[in-house]
């Protein structure tokens, strides 16, 4: 189980918290001016190393005039140093990754208020080093923390809407299964899922009042979405994978089945009330979408989550859909943050969903074709490499939100 | 050629061992490794000589580390063979030139890092949200004499990358040769890693974090982890593959033959100018058939005597085999179809290949089947002389009843670069 899992439980209860800290008053200001004058911009230049003793990081001046100041850094010959951070109050404000011998020299600018600065340079043998910028502090206009709460505060928004529709789509199923009619029964399960596995990072940590945390008899998540893969044998089989095993394996509809689908959208209601009291960090969102990369790569590629529909390309399509929501919602505060990062994940998602669409088969309930085991042997590495490719890049999402001011 | 990497490496190795006999820090990890020595007892400075007196292993020493910048080649061809390697091929996603000049930067510098005994980043950040940079399992082994090298295959010179007026004319996927058996999954890549170094968990952690650093632009293809060198170099006693016998008797060792058959002097492109090709051959041992084979055929198979490996025509180890010479009824000593006669260049117009293969095993196969064979890795001039090799080797060689050619791949191997420089810089000028 990913740590994110657990993150949102503990996050529910502390986010009023980590908000309020995070509007608190800043000395720097971050701000993007991607084409300053020239004459009117600090110039500093960084340069990059090796020395005797370990890689160095120097600065040609160590003081700028408040106002707009452009760091260029040249990596000459230090191989132990790949990025560099102007801090603020240890926070993040600016920095370049991938930096290299023999690379052209980069640069970012900055808009910095009076105050003492600090360059970071890992791996450098002076890691830290002083930075002042004299003049009046900067105003605060619009941080990148109220831009990156307001996309926190829209996210909560997509995950609510998404379990009210979960509720009608369990809904549907329901009445199928009432009524007897396996093939209507199929396509409402087809229809269903994809609602849980958009938003199932951050409903993976509820219990349900009355029950210890160790008892899979009360974990929602588990009533849910539980997976023969995951049988707990003290709790049995539930929710949708019980019904699908009956829709799919056994081909029947009984008494069981109904009673599975009662109960899946009674703890549906359950969860459409416990997510309208969510709400998310920054860091929430970026670590939520890396976790539902994660269970891309530890059920879906591996066709275990639909191991009777074999649909798990319509749970991978939609673990995928999920991830990408919270990274647009991250995306107006990361790109201010990081642009180049924010590119990379936009260019990756894009890869993953172009691969997804060569999937696609109208004709198949869920819009996908069936994952089979002949499928999963010809196609699974490309799949697995196209996400891991995502994953890299995303993981690095959470630090920068988390650090930003 | 003034640059012999042997010497650069004993020269490196005892600076480093002295500076941390000094400090006081070799102690602990010579005793680990140096029990053979009986050592034990002897004192930090008398351990340091010690360690290095004629009989000491060299391969022993955690501290024995290469330069990766600053030589006319690259390290990891003419070093001597480590005990361990860990190769692995790949595909590129990047489509834009920058792309690519990013990744053979970021590889190179972390390539310098890794041969020092350095990880590549932070192990355990400062920052609780941030994923580490450097995976960790390497801290403390020190540099084991790690070496990694870089190539280049036939696919990076391509319109995507601008790069096709640069593809070396010699640089072709490798053409069909007799008895191949390759699997698709196992053939190809447009880069190559070789990671080699005397302790396995170095070099495995070597190619992990380069892939790992790279996964927004490659996508890894295929792999093989090889053990217990199959070649030797020329300090080192013959070591054996896995049929029993003694492999690389004959492999290339002087400047002269390095200057002739292995480096580029007169490339038709600039930048391979000091740089090899390398060809890989991922080839499988039928081991349980090879192991029902009486004494006598095997050693008639290979030409050479199994204990010793002096060639069948007379002599000792070293002794140049004579192809001619016949015994009493007449018969060729050495047959004409056994693997060194074929191989050998006297029959083959000159050709000379520096093998550095290592033996490999994945287990067990389908059928119960010790999986096991060579990872056969070697360097020349033209990937030609492989396959006029190759033809030959694969059409009559007697061993050919016991292995089978599975996987295949040939790369572009560029010089090393100066300080301040990337491996493959050159190709973009």
């Amino acid at each position: 189980m990913p740590p994110s899992r657990f993150s949102i439980a503990i996050v529910a209860l502390s986010a009023a918290c980590a908000l309020a800290l995070a509007g608190c008053a800043s000395t720097g200001q971050a701000g993007d001016s991607a084409t300053p004058k020239a004459g009117t911009v600090a110039q500093v230049k960084v340069t990059l190393a090796a020395g005797g003793d370990g890689d160095t990081c120097s600065l040609d001046t160590t003081s700028v005039p408040a106002g707009p100041v452009t760091f260029t850094v040249k990596n000459e010959s230090a191989t132990g140093i790949t990025e560099i951070e102007l801090l603020s109050q240890q926070r993040i404000i600016g920095e370049k990754e991938n930096l290299a011998p023999g690379l052209k020299p980069v640069s970012f600018t900055l808009t910095l208020g009076g105050g003492t600065y600090q360059l970071s340079c890992p791996g450098a043998t002076k890691d830290l080093q002083k930075f002042t910028v004299t003049g009046k502090s900067a105003k605060a206009t619009g941080s990148i923390q109220s831009i990156l709460k307001e996309g926190t505060a829209g996210y909560a928004k997509y995950v609510t809407g998404d379990v009210n529709s979960m509720v009608t789509a369990v809904a549907n199923l329901k009445t199928a299964i009432d009524a007897g009619d396996l093939e209507q029964a199929k396509a409402e399960y087809a229809m269903a899922r994809p609602f849980y596995e958009r938003i199932e990072s951050d409903v993976a940590g509820f219990v349900l009042p009355g029950f210890t945390a160790t008892d899979n008899s009360g974990n929602l998540d588990y009533l849910i979405d539980m997976r023969q893969s995951n049988l707990d044998p003290a709790a049995g089989w539930h929710g949708f994978h019980a019904i699908e095993r009956d829709l799919y394996q056994a081909g029947a509809i009984t008494d069981t089945t109904k009673q599975y689908a009662a109960e899946l959208q009674t703890n549906v209601g359950k969860l459409d009330d416990l997510v309208k009291k969510l709400t998310y960090k920054p860091e929430d969102l970026a670590n939520g979408a890396a976790g539902l990369l994660e269970e891309v790569q530890s059920s879906k590629i591996k066709g275990e989550e639909e191991a009777f529909s074999h649909l798990d390309l319509v749970d991978f399509a939609a673990d995928i859909e999920g991830a990408q929501q919270a990274f647009a919602f991250l995306k107006p505060g990361l790109s201010t943050i990081d642009p180049s990062l924010t590119q990379q994940v936009t260019k990756q998602f894009g890869n993953v969903l172009s691969l997804l669409d060569s999937y696609k088969d109208s004709s198949v309930p869920g819009g996908y074709v069936l994952y089979t085991a002949e499928l999963r042997a010809s196609d699974a590495n490309k799949l697995s490499q196209a996400v891991q490719a995502l994953q890299d890049p995303l993981s690095k999402i959470a630090e920068k939100v988390a650090t930003a001011q | 050629m003034s640059e012999n990497s042997q010497s650069n490496a004993n020269h490196l190795s005892r600076r480093g061992l002295f500076a941390s006999a000094a400090s006081g820090l070799a102690v602990g990890a010579l005793a680990g490794v140096g029990g053979t020595l009986g050592a034990q007892a002897l004192g930090a400075q008398a351990l340091g000589f010690q360690a290095f007196g004629a009989q000491a292993d060299p391969d022993a020493d955690p501290l024995l580390s290469y330069p990766f910048y600053g030589g006319v080649h690259q390290a990891g061809i003419r070093t001597e063979p480590q005990r361990y390697c860990v190769y692995m091929t790949f595909d590129t996603s990047a489509d834009t030139a920058s792309e690519l000049q990013a990744l053979l930067a970021r590889w190179s510098a972390a390539i310098a890092q890794l041969m020092k005994g350095e990880p590549i980043g932070q192990v355990a950040p400062t920052r609780a949200n941030a994923v580490p940079a450097d995976t960790g399992e390497a801290l403390d082994l020190g540099p084991s004499g790690l070496t990694v090298t870089v190539g280049l295959g036939p696919g990076i010179f391509t319109e995507r990358f601008g790069l096709t007026h640069r593809k070396p004319a010699a640089l072709k996927v490798l053409p069909a040769l007799p008895s191949d058996q390759l699997d698709p999954a196992l053939t190809g890549g447009e880069l190559s890693l070789q990671a080699c170094a005397n302790d396995p968990q170095v070099a495995y952690h070597a190619i992990r974090d380069l892939a790992r650093m790279a996964r927004d632009t490659v996508t890894t293809r295929w792999t093989v982890m090889g053990f217990g060198r199959a070649s030797a170099g020329p300090h080192q006693k013959t070591p054996r593959n896995l049929m029993g016998f003694k492999d690389g008797t004959r492999n290339i060792a002087s400047d002269a033959e390095y200057a002739k058959h292995v480096w580029l002097n007169q490339p038709d492109q600039e930048w391979m100018r000091g740089g090899t090709y390398q060809v890989a051959r991922k080839i499988q041992m039928d081991i349980e058939i090879w192991d029902a084979d009486h004494i006598g055929d095997q050693q008639t198979v290979f030409g050479r005597t199994k204990l010793n490996g002096s060639p069948l025509s007379g002599g000792s180890e070293h002794t140049t085999p004579d192809f001619h010479a016949r015994n009493g009824s007449g018969d060729l000593r050495i047959s004409d179809t056994s693997h060194i006669a074929l191989a050998a260049h006297e029959n083959n117009g000159g050709i000379k290949i520096l093998r550095r293969s290592y033996n490999y095993t994945d287990g067990i196969n389908q059928f119960g089947q010790m999986d096991a064979g060579l990872m056969f890795i070697a360097y020349m001039n033209d990937p030609g002389s492989f396959v006029t090799l190759q033809k030959r080797l694969g059409a009559v060689d007697r061993l050919n009843e016991y292995i089978a050619h599975i996987g295949s791949a040939v790369f572009a191997v560029p010089p090393a670069p100066k300080v301040g420089h990337y491996i493959g810089e050159a190709l973009f000028g």
